[in-house]
């Protein structure tokens, strides 16, 4: 009541002051609208490279390219690309099932696992086998082969293990937050980071849990099995050693920033890229740093880092400024002729791959969706959609 | 500039508040709405109090525009000290809103922020947390369920845009004032209409989380209008001002509270 009796004794506002005041409202609604953000929705796009040929998640589609020239075999879905994309998952291909393998990939929008049986030649277009859509979240991390099983986490907490031939659901394990990180598998054992804190260890051919800890921080990176240990980085910015068999923290490294770049090991050195930009290179045998170098990439770095097959480079991408930086594996030591800026203004979330002759990145934001450079030199030699190869 | 002065403090005020509530987002976000509308609260009511002081002397304003009809400038001046007589500055409520405009854009940046709907926009996150404030990186990403919503995704049952259509109308009606002429009247229609509308179509179309914030947002101003308009009756008494005393008797008597 009070209400609508004060209702009828406003005040008059000058026509001028109402018009200003709606006006102000409009703009406030129109920069609210703004910080929408584009139309696309972008996501961190990831491939894989097998046999001279890249299979690319790239925002509603997956492609088979041509690893040298940057050629597109196909795409997968066609036609009705806005119903499964975007990926933020990498395929994974399973060369032994089937008569020439099966790729199996994961989209976000219709939160559903794929399973396409390859051709006999890359440029085949592929069929696509069976769909597992009984998830209830998106699928942000990438899934991973152990024999006969696909596993893969999704953002409803769930981890699905799947028959890879036909997309039979085996068994599930429920996290308590989203699974964006890779499960590892390990002889018969799956090891599944979650962003509730947890790392949990499941029986491969039960999905029974077996043990669990609790880090400080949300698990966003894939956890690295090396020297019979786990080794895991945190939002807490620690990177973990986990034994095993008992889930015990054995040892931690505190790094400057949260660490959701998947780490990269060669030998018993694991190299090591933060959110803040630092580099790190530790010896896990000796548990200690061989070198650390702060804010050595400016800009966040998300996506995993490559090593190049001789192991002598790292290759770490910086994701806001868009850029690929080189570092000498054994001092640390910047490579200045690799410190190649993208010839466009993209970020790069995506993980890094790399063959014998090339590295390949997937930058976003740019009409350019995936690259490859001349492992050696740092040279651009190709671009999809904009293909330069041969010319 | 705007994220350091603005956004940030507010994500980690955010973080905070999630942290000492338990981990309820909803909390979180509606107690720093709240908290930002009570701090608005002193300007709102300027506002107001300025909006009505204009009224008053519309009755004087409007015999002048008569008198100096075809002097624009002596027009001018004599408004102004019209207005200096009566205490009024004529443009503090425009000023008023252009305070509020930062505050409200920066509330709503950082609960998108904080929200991180996307992987990608988490990862954008780190930056805006303060890392001398212990262990706030370690509670990310934050509890996103609140009953049937996840806040960091639209209602997919639509109740939310509901009870944010229906709220924003209502405190539209309350704030805007009656009009004093058929065009200003189609106006004053078409915004209550329209502003409800486009609140209504960002709930359902962005994370609910805002959608919560608009919901608190007009619930705080129905409330701040009923408390606003009850005391500001109690405060008023006869003007001593000649001009203020005459125009509250020339006003229409449907805009005079208690006296």
């Amino acid at each position: 009541m009070i209400i609508w009796r004060n209702l009828n004794s406003r005040p008059t506002a000058p026509r001028g002051a109402r018009l200003w005041r709606g006006g102000m409202l409009l703009v406030v609604l129109l920069l609210l609208a703004g910080c929408r953000g584009g139309v696309r929705h972008e996501s961190w796009p990831g491939l894989t490279v097998v046999d001279g040929t890249l299979y690319a998640a790239n925002l509603e589609r997956v492609q088979a390219l041509n690893a040298e020239t940057g050629k597109v075999y196909w795409d997968f879905p066609v036609g009705n690309e806005n119903d499964v994309g975007p990926f933020y998952s990498t395929p994974v291909l399973a060369p032994e099932v089937g008569e020439h393998g099966m790729l199996v990939i994961a989209g976000l929008k219709d939160q559903a696992v794929y399973g396409l049986a390859l051709g006999a030649t890359p440029a085949e277009r592929p069929d696509q086998r069976w769909r597992f859509g009984e998830a209830r979240g998106q699928y942000v991390g990438t899934g991973t082969l152990a024999g006969d099983r696909f596993v893969i986490g999704n953002g409803d907490g769930r981890v699905y293990a799947l028959n890879v031939a036909d997309g039979t659901l085996t068994w599930v394990f429920a996290a308590r937050d989203r699974v964006w990180a890779t499960p590892v598998v390990v002889e018969d054992t799956v090891y599944i980071a979650s962003m509730d804190h947890w790392l949990y260890a499941v029986d491969l051919e039960s999905g029974t849990e077996l043990w669990r800890i609790e880090t400080e921080a949300a698990l966003a990176a894939t956890p690295i099995h090396a020297l019979d240990h786990l080794w895991i980085g945190n939002f807490a910015s620690k990177l973990h050693q986990v034994d095993l068999a008992t889930g015990e923290i054995v040892w931690t490294l505190d790094t400057a920033d949260w660490v959701w770049a998947t780490p990269v090991v060669d030998g018993d050195i694991l190299y090591l890229a933060d959110v803040g930009g630092s580099v790190y290179a530790i010896d896990l045998e000796a548990r200690r740093l061989i070198w650390d170098l702060p804010e050595a990439v400016s800009g966040a770095v998300r996506a995993r880092p490559a090593l190049s097959p001789d192991g002598g480079l790292l290759f770490v991408a910086s994701y806001e400024e868009g850029f690929i930086a080189a570092f000498d594996t054994a001092s640390g030591t910047p490579q200045p002729t690799w410190a190649t800026a993208l010839q466009n203004p993209g970020r790069l979330p995506g993980d890094l791959t790399v063959d014998a002759e090339r590295l390949y990145t997937m930058p976003i934001m740019v009409e350019e969706r995936i690259q490859a450079f001349d492992l050696v030199t740092g040279e651009l030699l190709w671009s999809s959609p904009e293909s330069v190869a041969g010319e | 500039m705007f994220d350091a002065v603005l956004v940030r403090p507010i994500i980690n005020v955010l973080l905070i508040l999630y942290r000492l509530l338990g981990g309820q987002t909803i909390l979180a976000v509606a107690l720093v709405t709240l908290f930002l509308r009570l701090i608005l609260t002193p300007l709102q009511l300027k506002q107001q109090k300025s909006a009505k002081q204009q009224q008053q002397l519309r009755p004087k304003l409007e015999e002048l525009q008569k008198k100096y009809k075809d002097e624009r400038e002596k027009l001018a001046q004599e408004q102004m000290k019209l207005y200096k007589e009566a205490g009024i500055n004529p443009v503090g409520g425009c000023l008023t809103l252009v305070i509020q405009l930062p505050l409200m854009i920066g509330l709503y940046q950082a609960i998108v922020r904080v929200l991180a709907a996307t992987p990608l926009q988490l990862l954008a996150l780190p930056q805006d947390i303060y890392r001398w404030i212990p262990t706030l990186s370690t509670l990310i990403p934050l509890n996103s369920r609140f009953l049937w919503l996840d806040l960091a995704a639209p209602d997919p049952l639509y109740i939310m845009p509901i009870l944010v259509v229906a709220t924003a109308w209502y405190s539209q009606k309350l704030i805007t004032p009656p009009a004093t002429d058929s065009q200003s009247q189609a106006m004053n229609k078409q915004m209550q209409i329209m502003m409800p509308l486009m609140t209504g179509f960002f709930a359902a179309t962005l994370a609910s989380g805002l959608g919560m914030y608009f919901l608190i947002s007009n619930l705080v101003s129905i409330l701040q209008y009923v408390l606003f308009r009850s005391h500001y009756a109690l405060d008023r008494a006869p003007s001593s001002a000649p001009a203020r005393a005459e125009g509250a008797r020339k006003a229409p008597r449907r805009s005079v509270s208690k006296s």
